[in-house]
């Protein structure tokens, strides 16, 4: 029965170490602990650091995170006050407060965690309800400069939960709360793409016909200008033809001198102008010059 | 001896029993996932116990009948009664006999399906994600199991030397399954470890590995069932229980693994390598040098190396060491473990996560994106509609249409932690909380802008007022990030009416293209307007000018001929009358009538004749075939 001493004391030492693991334990930062003695929840520590305890089963550790925790419902249906369908999920921050409060109350769970987000999701989904029920959707969308109530919204929210908690003390407390999304249901987003596609179409038409409107606006004013043009073209050119005959008038003192012999030439001068173009003029031997043919054979057959 | 192997066979059954239930309350209570499956192995280590135990009852019932039988035969041999030995004259041997018959193959069938059942339940119940839970009590739970390896270890030890010895083959399954007990003990109190010392994972990949040996042991009855069927029987021969596995017996003694290599070694080499003074000394070394390993293992936790864009926290029994809470990239020394532990974090790392519209790896690759063909899986926001115009109204019993509109967005978002303080000690889960914040962020920004102005001209500012607003609502919640960037990607009309926005685009570039077309026909028309009145007025000026001058030439004219007249009236009228006639008549058709007999009636046909030319020249066209 000889034992190798180094042996020995490698056995005495980890029994020793694990003992002593057995009665002390830690607390981090982060955590909270529960510390309960045959099962009763007897102190409660906050402090980080190394604590000494009687080993299980006597005392257990049941730790706890006591940092915010984020916790998001479920994306859910709702109605506005003018009865508009509303999707919307919320997420809260809340910590533990009271551990002591908190352990009883949810320690039958593997996951307290959990389960007290199971308790928050119930309340969450009463308040969500009850004020989105109070507000039309414009209280949720609307452009900047009009106003929407985003942020109100939220905080009814938060009281209407706060006022639940504390009516029952869960050793927790809420610490922020947002609208994480917003949504429609599938038929009314349906019904939303058949409204965009008909605004888009109202908007199509519009630039189709105002386009044709324009171009022919512009045309009429150009056909309105182009005549303006003409007519003024026209008028000038009167005033011009006008003076012409103004300035040709001064010729007829020239004539007045002998008007006989004017008028004598005017209408010869008329005449010539009369016939330049596709005349028949049918003459007989009786009109100068023509009268030379006078007594001269012709193609006449004598009877 | 038979008694010996006997009580040791009940021995074994009543450890596995006790330690099977003390592993159960302690699973349980710890949660641990490997315990639990751990609890397979011990309950069939006590059925196998069990089994062992009855037919080692059997076979000393057989002996002891055999010795009174033969007591018998000496004092009586002459006696007819004993002469013919007939199934009746052994009933205890006939009982063993069918017993290995028929009850070992099939307790050995069910023991094959309980090991292939308990491998695939386990394996099922590790990847739901609520049996993954924090461990209760780990430093209870990690004593008790390494206590519970010890105790079964010695019991093994001592129960597995003694099945070595002839004629207690039965003790081995038994003897096996409390050693190889002890080892999965041991093995669930060092997953255990594991976890506590920032393994998080190991005792889940413990289990795994637990339930895939769990399966290999049931390939292995399998097989040994259907080989039984083919094996020679051969009498006399002493026959290995079916429901004893060498995959366990290799598990619990690994030694006989070592054993069989220096066997190996032996013969390759030639000469025992063995009996050197290495072999020898290794064999001598390995029970301290284990120790040694450990604790070297343990001292290695006092050197910590945070990696570039890393940093660590520091805490000492939990609490923030103060003056070192944050450690920098770099080699540091702590306590060893469990008095000093390190949480490592990425914090100069640029990290990023996606709001909105995640775009799909198959169609990122895509190098052309279009708003009508879906690059992403959709994710569509909610934005005003700048017209209050109220909702059409709608058939009763329908749900109206609400005045807003949809838009697909995929926001990326580019972050850093800046206080790793604040990062890890005040949310729970920061990061899950940033990306909380960011979509809501994005929401809100969406239901409050134009659709239009924002996938256009306000694009970059929206930008800007994002990263400003998701820093605002970050250190509101004392996140101890920074927002780097906010990208507005993949801002568009949701696909099902992306195509109606891009023809209102071309509708506008239509009505542009007819406004330019008028433009240019009004600058045609007045350019020739313009000179058509250029030309009216030219036209005018010219025939004034023409008239003007024809008159005063006319005039001068007259005046010369005014004494022409005078001279000789008579003739000059003739002779300007007769110049007039043939100046006038000259294009003129003539018809001179040199009739003298005016009686006579002349008809004249002035009719144009038509040009023969116009019908010779037009050509008739083919008739049809």
């Amino acid at each position: 029965m000889k034992r190798n001493p180094l042996t020995l004391t490698i056995g005495i030492l980890l029994i020793l170490i694990v003992a002593l693991l057995l009665f002390v334990f830690q607390v981090r930062q982060s955590e909270v602990v529960v510390i309960t003695t045959f099962g009763k929840p007897t102190r409660q520590i906050k402090d980080p650091g190394a604590y000494l305890k009687w080993p299980w089963p006597i005392q257990s550790v049941h730790r706890f995170d006591q940092r915010v925790q984020n916790f998001e419902d479920k994306f859910s249906e709702g109605l506005t006050s003018d009865n508009f369908n509303l999707l919307s999920s919320v997420y809260v921050g809340w910590k533990i407060t009271d551990a002591r409060v908190f352990y009883p109350k949810f320690a039958a769970s593997t996951t307290p965690i959990a389960e007290a987000e199971k308790v928050l999701e119930r309340l969450l989904s009463n308040a969500k309800a009850a004020v989105i029920g109070k507000h039309p959707l414009s209280d949720f969308l609307s452009p900047a400069d009009v106003g929407n109530r985003f942020t109100e919204i939220e905080d009814e929210i938060l009281a209407a939960m706060r006022s639940e908690l504390l009516a029952n003390d869960y050793g927790i407390e809420i610490r922020f709360l947002r609208i994480k999304r917003l949504g429609l249901p599938e038929t009314v987003t349906q019904s939303v793409f058949e409204r965009m596609t008909s605004e888009r179409q109202v908007l199509t038409s519009k630039s189709q016909f105002e386009g044709e409107a324009e171009a022919q606006k512009i045309r009429s004013e150009a056909d309105r200008k182009a005549a303006e043009i003409l007519a003024a073209a026209d008028g000038q050119a009167t005033q011009i033809r006008g003076k012409g005959e103004a300035e040709a008038a001064k010729s007829l003192e020239v004539f007045q001198q002998h008007p006989e012999l004017a008028n004598f030439i005017f209408r010869l001068n008329a005449l010539e102008g009369a016939l330049k173009d596709r005349s028949i003029l049918i003459f007989d031997q009786q009109i100068p010059p023509f009268d030379l043919f006078r007594g001269s054979h012709t193609n006449l057959l004598s009877k | 001896m038979q008694r010996n192997i006997q009580k040791n066979g009940l021995v074994n059954l009543a450890a596995l029993l006790v330690a099977g239930l003390a592993a159960f309350a302690v699973a349980s209570y710890s949660q641990s996932l490997a315990g639990h499956v751990a609890l397979v192995y011990l309950a069939l280590g006590v059925l196998v116990a069990g089994v062992s135990w009855f037919q080692m009852r059997l076979e000393e019932r057989e002996r002891l009948e055999k010795l009174e039988f033969e007591e018998l035969s000496r004092s009586r041999s002459a006696s007819a009664l004993f002469e013919a030995q007939s199934a009746d004259t052994f009933p205890a041997q006939r009982a063993r006999e069918q017993f290995e018959r028929f009850f070992v193959p099939a307790f050995t069938t069910l023991l094959c399906l309980a090991e292939a059942a308990g491998a695939f339940f386990f394996w099922q119940w590790l990847a739901k994600p609520t049996s993954q839970v924090p461990l209760k009590e780990p430093m209870t739970a990690i004593f008790l199991f390494l206590l519970l390896g010890l105790v079964l270890f010695i019991l093994g030890r001592f129960s597995a030397t003694y099945a070595r010895l002839e004629n207690n083959r039965l003790l081995r399954p038994s003897a096996a399954y409390v050693l190889l007990n002890a080892l999965l003990s041991a093995a669930v109190g060092v997953g255990i470890i594991g976890v506590q010392v920032g393994f998080p994972k190991s005792d889940l990949y413990l289990a795994y590995a637990l339930c895939a040996i769990l399966g290999l042991i049931a390939a292995e009855t399998l097989i040994a069932l259907v080989l039984e069927i083919y094996r020679p029987r051969v009498k006399g021969k002493v026959e290995r229980p079916l429901y004893e596995s060498r995959l366990v017996g290799l598990l619990a003694q690994p030694e006989g693994l070592i054993t069989t290599a220096a066997q190996a070694i032996d013969y390759q080499f030639g000469f025992k390598v063995s009996e050197t003074w290495f072999y020898r000394f290794f064999e001598r070394a390995v029970l301290w040098l284990v120790p040694l390993q450990l604790a070297l293992l343990l001292l290695s936790t006092a050197f910590v190396v945070i990696e570039p864009g890393e940093q660590g926290l520091l805490e000492r029994f939990g609490k923030p060491v103060p003056g070192r809470t944050v450690l920098n990239p770099g080699l540091h020394f702590t306590w060893p473990w469990p008095i000093d532990k390190v949480y490592r974090f990425r914090t100069e790392q640029i990290q990023s996560f996606i709001v909105g519209s995640v775009p799909e790896e198959k169609q990122a690759a895509q190098r052309v994106v279009l708003w009508t063909v879906a690059h992403s899986k959709e994710e569509n926001f909610l934005v005003a509609n700048r017209d209050r115009s109220p909702a059409p109204t709608t058939p009763s019993g329908q749900r109206r249409t609400p005045p807003v509109s949809l838009i697909t967005v995929s926001t990326p978002v580019q972050y850093q932690v800046t206080n790793l303080v604040l990062w890890a000690y005040e949310n729970e889960d920061a990061p899950a909380l940033l990306q909380d914040l960011a979509t809501r962020e994005v929401t809100r920004y969406l239901a409050s802008v134009d659709m239009t102005d924002v996938m256009s001209r306000s694009r970059w500012e929206a930008s800007k007022e994002l990263v400003s607003r998701i820093q605002a609502a970050s250190d509101e919640r004392n996140l101890g990030a920074r927002i780097i960037s906010v990208g507005l990607q993949d801002l568009h009309p949701p696909v099902k009416v992306a195509p109606d926005y891009e023809k209102v685009i071309g509708a506008l570039q239509t009505k542009q293209a007819k406004i330019l077309a008028a433009r240019a026909d009004e600058i045609r028309t007045n350019a020739l307007a313009a000179a058509q009145a250029t030309s009216i007025t030219n036209q005018a000026h010219a025939e004034s000018l023409s008239r003007t001058i024809a008159a005063f030439a006319q005039a001068a004219r007259f005046t010369n001929q005014i004494p022409a007249f005078k001279a000789a009236p008579s003739v000059f009228a003739e002779r300007e009358r007769l110049r007039a006639l043939v100046a006038a008549s000259g294009q003129a058709r003539k018809y001179l009538l040199l009739s003298t007999n005016n009686l006579e009636v002349i008809t004249l046909d002035l009719q144009d004749k038509i040009r023969a030319d116009l019908l010779t020249d037009i050509a008739v066209p083919e008739p049809k075939k």
